[in-house]
């Protein structure tokens, strides 16, 4: 198995460090060695995607500089994912690292892509005995073209039911600084896929992206629903020990 | 923050919160949906026939001089007359004039975007001449007094209780809801303006540069009767809508009839170059084209937004786009409304007043997985968000955001005390019960999401100690 | 109808021309289009095709077996049709077939002008028929532009010879009989007028004919 090297999103590291966790028994499982760069912040998306491109620029560098030895990168989110690998090379058009950009683009991993594409596993061990939906994130779909990936893996979690629910392709409406600047707009489209989890009667929905995921999540907390929100590594991370019953993610410290 | 986005912004937040209006257009677009995707089912490579009306559009664009040219003199050839208007003023000037020297008290319209655009309906009606929207989505409106919530589907916001209110209202002899009852009684009225109108006024899909004609498709036939018989007969189109040979509308008709309305071919897919040739039985003594400019060949000065041009106005993008089925057309409050819209309306009207409308987007791609053209839609509208930063068109707290952003991602050590500072303020806020208030910082995302509860302890502390879980 | 009064200066002509010869210096990549891809599966029986096309669009189609034939199946169209003119396009085969449609009705033909607002029906030939997708070919030589369009009822007396398979063959017959240089209007059409500006419920009968009909002999006479 492949040595990996860790990107951990800027968000993931500080507000839902057990996405990243998770991540990392599931790699460990299927036998892979981990390296955690630590000089990592950014990819430089929040500023590329509101236009700030000036500075986004230096932190996309930075990244290259520190992921330039690794054999294989692997991370647990398609937007950041599709930063590196689709918008580095226009970033970085007409400077002299726009090459490594390239390069560094197809040794660049989103988590489930990682695991089907690259480690041609999909059955990880898992057990998640709950009614699971898929959240299909809108970077991973249309830009990395991932949608089997995570239901093929979900598919061989044992007692795990898979449902699909309505308009999973549907935005989320997070979008980054869009869910600030515009946040009636978002919470209305995040409303809309709540009430679509709640049709399908799902008890967790899944998907490849944390911020899909907190931001439905805190609409669904706001309106006491039965669903919960669980990344892809969270399911695919228990193994089902009695003692592993251990509830998932953010949802779990204790929110409104 | 300019009154556009000021308004935007207003008109969204209650949209937004309109749960019927949400209903009704999600029903609308899964009707959509559903006849566009059989629509698409009915070609054997609905992606070979997006490729082909890419390369057919980018063939005219980037040679946009030379087959307007051709279009000019071949309409020319036919008797028919072509003025080039810089902007909307000239176009309404021409048309105001031509509408005045031949005595027209009424004008029956064919939709036309680009009549909006000029805003030329006042214009005429200024001068005591009528006009009438024929198309019946229009008409509706245009009672209304609203402007065209949808390019292709104008009122797709109301419910047939609200039209047969409005038809009560407006045209006295209809009593009903009965949707064939209250297209009949449209009929009845239009039909007498069709028959007395001295002008018709249309748009055009596409200008046809070998054959100097123009293309129009409708389903009901109220362009093909606005084309047919008042005498005079003007075309009203922006430059871009060239195509190159006839030949093109064999794969561009059935493809703009799909992701239009999802159907094969629009019921009537015609072509008009010219007044009436002798022998012919009947048409127009005069046909004029008025092509628009309007800030087109600004945007075709930038190469790198230049396919914005290439756009069929099919109405797909609006279609797929979440923020669409959100906020719904009015509360753009621009002509072109949804992806295209967004796309367009800084780039013809100015980045300064309209850069907003970019910005309002979660940059999903829906509309650019749908283009039949291929535009690139939504890398459009980060183009867009670039070069308003680019100009200075965005506000000095952002852009000072932004500067700190950097500098603190450039070092681990500054981004874990960032991080540890912004969890030690969510807490503080909790704790303080002051997380959605006037206080809180976060208060846009707090005020519709239950409070994240920040970690311990991010990522980069738990690896390395017993490697997080294990 | 004098011409005057339209403005013959037109300054911005030259300058909206030298923009856009100034904005195309630069040109982006020219895309890589379909190459072979084939984008409609080929027709293969395009009599049948056209025939349930036209189920599928709403257009009748009577099938007979020839030209006399047509012309009967007209008259009884005709007889079921409220009392009132009749516009029929001045061509030799429909002043032959005509003989049988002026029982207690008049005709008004196509040679005198635009079909009157009030006739009952109208009745051409047609430049072709299109199979992929149901549709008619017309063109201001079918008796005129008003002659597909004002009247309730618009029957198409066509042959199963003038059939083409698709939309390119369409645009090859065109072109080859000059039908675009030879007509102010030219144009396609499938099935009656129609709308769903309601609720996206379809309503046929919008300002256009109420009924398309196309009368179809098998034997071109």
């Amino acid at each position: 198995m492949a040595r990996v090297a860790l990107f951990i999103p800027c968000f993931v590291d500080q507000l839902v460090p057990e996405v990243g966790l998770d991540m990392v028994r599931v790699l460990r499982r299927i036998g892979c060695e981990l390296d955690f760069p630590e000089e990592q912040t950014c990819c430089g998306q929040p500023a590329f995607n509101t236009g700030y491109w000036e500075d986004a620029r230096p932190v996309a560098e930075r990244f290259i500089q520190i992921f330039r030895r690794a054999e294989m990168v692997v991370c647990p989110s398609g937007s950041c994912t599709t930063m590196v690998r689709k918008f580095y090379p226009e970033l970085l058009a007409g400077t002299a690292m726009q090459k490594e950009a390239l390069a560094l683009g197809e040794r660049v991993f989103e988590f489930s892509e990682f695991l089907v594409k690259v480690a041609k596993v999909t059955d990880v061990g898992a057990t998640f005995p709950h009614r699971v939906a898929v959240h299909d994130s809108c970077h991973g779909l249309r830009e990395l073209h991932l949608k089997q990936e995570s239901r093929e893996l979900l598919r061989h979690v044992r007692s795990l039911e898979l449902v699909e629910m309505p308009y999973s392709e549907d935005c989320c409406g997070f979008g980054g600084t869009f869910a600030v600047k515009f946040s009636a707009i978002s919470a209305a489209m995040g409303d809309a896929k709540a009430g679509f989890a709640e049709t399908a009667a799902a008890e967790y929905v899944t998907g490849t992206d944390p911020s899909c995921l907190l931001h439905l999540d805190g609409i669904l907390r706001r309106r006491n629903s039965a669903v919960h929100t669980i990344h892809l590594a969270g399911i695919l991370a228990q193994t089902g020990g009695a003692a592993e019953r251990r509830p998932p993610a953010a949802s779990s410290r204790g929110q409104r | 923050m300019s009154r556009a986005a000021q308004e935007f912004l207003r008109s969204a937040a209650i949209k937004s919160a309109d749960l019927t209006h949400r209903q009704v257009i999600r029903r609308n677009i899964d009707s959509y949906n559903t006849a566009n995707e059989r629509g698409r089912s009915r070609f054997l490579d609905w992606e070979a026939a997006r490729l082909k009306c890419e390369q057919i559009k980018w063939e005219a664009v980037n040679n946009l001089d030379r087959y307007l040219l051709e279009f000019e003199q071949r309409v020319k050839d036919r008797g028919g007359h072509v003025f080039w208007a810089e902007n909307s003023e000239e176009a309404r000037n021409y048309i105001a004039n031509l509408a005045a020297a031949r005595g027209v008290k009424k004008v029956v319209k064919s939709k036309s975007m680009v009549s909006e655009e000029i805003h030329l309906s006042p214009a005429l009606e200024k001068l005591g001449i009528k006009v009438v929207e024929t198309d019946l989505g229009e008409y509706i409106v245009q009672l209304r007094e609203e402007t065209p919530y949808h390019i292709v589907t104008p009122a797709m916001h109301l419910n047939r209780t609200d039209i047969a209110k409005l038809f009560k209202e407006k045209l006295g002899d209809v009593d009903t809801d009965d949707p064939q009852q209250l297209v009949a009684a449209a009929r009845r009225s239009l039909r007498r303006d069709f028959f007395s109108a001295e002008m018709g006024i249309s748009g055009a899909n596409f200008l046809v540069a070998d054959a100097g004609m123009i293309a129009l498709t409708t389903n009901e036939g109220n362009a093909r009767l606005s084309t047919s018989i008042p005498r005079i007969h003007v075309v009203l189109s922006g430059i871009e809508k060239v195509i190159p040979h006839l030949h093109d509308l064999a794969v561009l008709w059935p493809v703009l009839a799909t992701a239009g309305t999802g159907q094969p071919i629009t019921c009537y897919s015609t072509l008009v170059g010219g007044p009436r040739q002798p022998g012919e039985a009947d048409g127009p003594e005069e046909f004029h084209v008025v092509l628009v400019d309007n800030g087109r060949s600004e945007l075709l000065a930038n190469p790198e937004e230049r396919e914005v041009l290439h756009c069929i106005r099919c109405g797909a993008c609006i279609n797929a786009c979440p923020v669409f089925r959100t906020v719904g057309g009015h509360a753009y409050g621009t002509t072109y409304m949804g992806p295209i819209g967004s796309v367009l309306t800084p780039r013809l009207r100015g980045l300064p007043e309209f850069n907003h409308l970019s910005y309002a987007s979660s940059l999903c791609g829906a509309c650019s997985d749908v283009c039949p053209v291929r535009i690139s839609l939504h890398h459009h509208l980060l183009h867009n968000r670039r070069d308003a930063v680019a100009e200075s068109d965005r506000p000095f707290a952002e852009r000072v955001a932004f500067r700190l952003w950097r500098w603190g991602m450039l070092g681990e050590h500054r981004f874990a005390f960032f991080g540890w500072m912004a969890r030690l303020g969510m807490r503080v806020l909790k704790a303080l019960h002051l997380d959605g208030t006037v206080f809180d910082p976060a208060r846009p995302w707090n005020r519709n999401h239950a409070a994240t509860v920040p970690p311990p302890k991010p990522f980069r502390a738990l690896w390395g100690k017993s490697d997080g879980h294990n | 109808m004098a011409t005057t009064n339209v403005p013959l200066e037109n300054p911005s002509r030259a300058r909206i021309l030298e923009r856009i010869r100034t904005a195309l210096r630069e040109t982006p990549a020219r895309p890589i289009g379909p190459g072979e891809r084939k984008i409609f599966a080929p027709v293969d029986d395009a009599l049948d095709r056209f025939q349930k096309e036209c189920a599928a669009n709403i257009t009748e189609v009577a099938v007979t077996p020839d030209m006399q034939a047509s012309a009967r199946t007209v008259a009884d169209l005709l007889a079921a049709l409220p009392p009132g003119e009749i516009f029929v396009q001045d061509s030799p085969l429909l002043r032959r077939l005509a003989a049988g449609w002026q029982d207690g009705r008049a005709i008004q033909w196509s040679s005198e002008g635009g079909p009157k607002e009030s006739v009952q029906a109208t009745i051409t030939l047609a430049e072709g028929l299109v199979a992929l997708t149901g549709s008619v070919i017309t063109s201001s030589s079918c008796g005129g532009r008003g002659a597909s369009i004002v009247a309730p009822v618009h029957i198409v007396v066509a042959g199963a010879d003038q059939i083409v398979p698709d939309l390119d063959a369409a645009f090859v017959r065109i072109r080859e009989r000059n039908l675009a240089f030879n007509n102010s209007y030219l144009g396609l059409i499938t099935g009656s007028s129609r709308t769903a500006d309601i609720e996206k419920i379809l309503v046929m009968g919008a300002h256009g004919p109420i009924r398309l009909i196309v009368v179809l002999a098998l034997r071109n006479e």
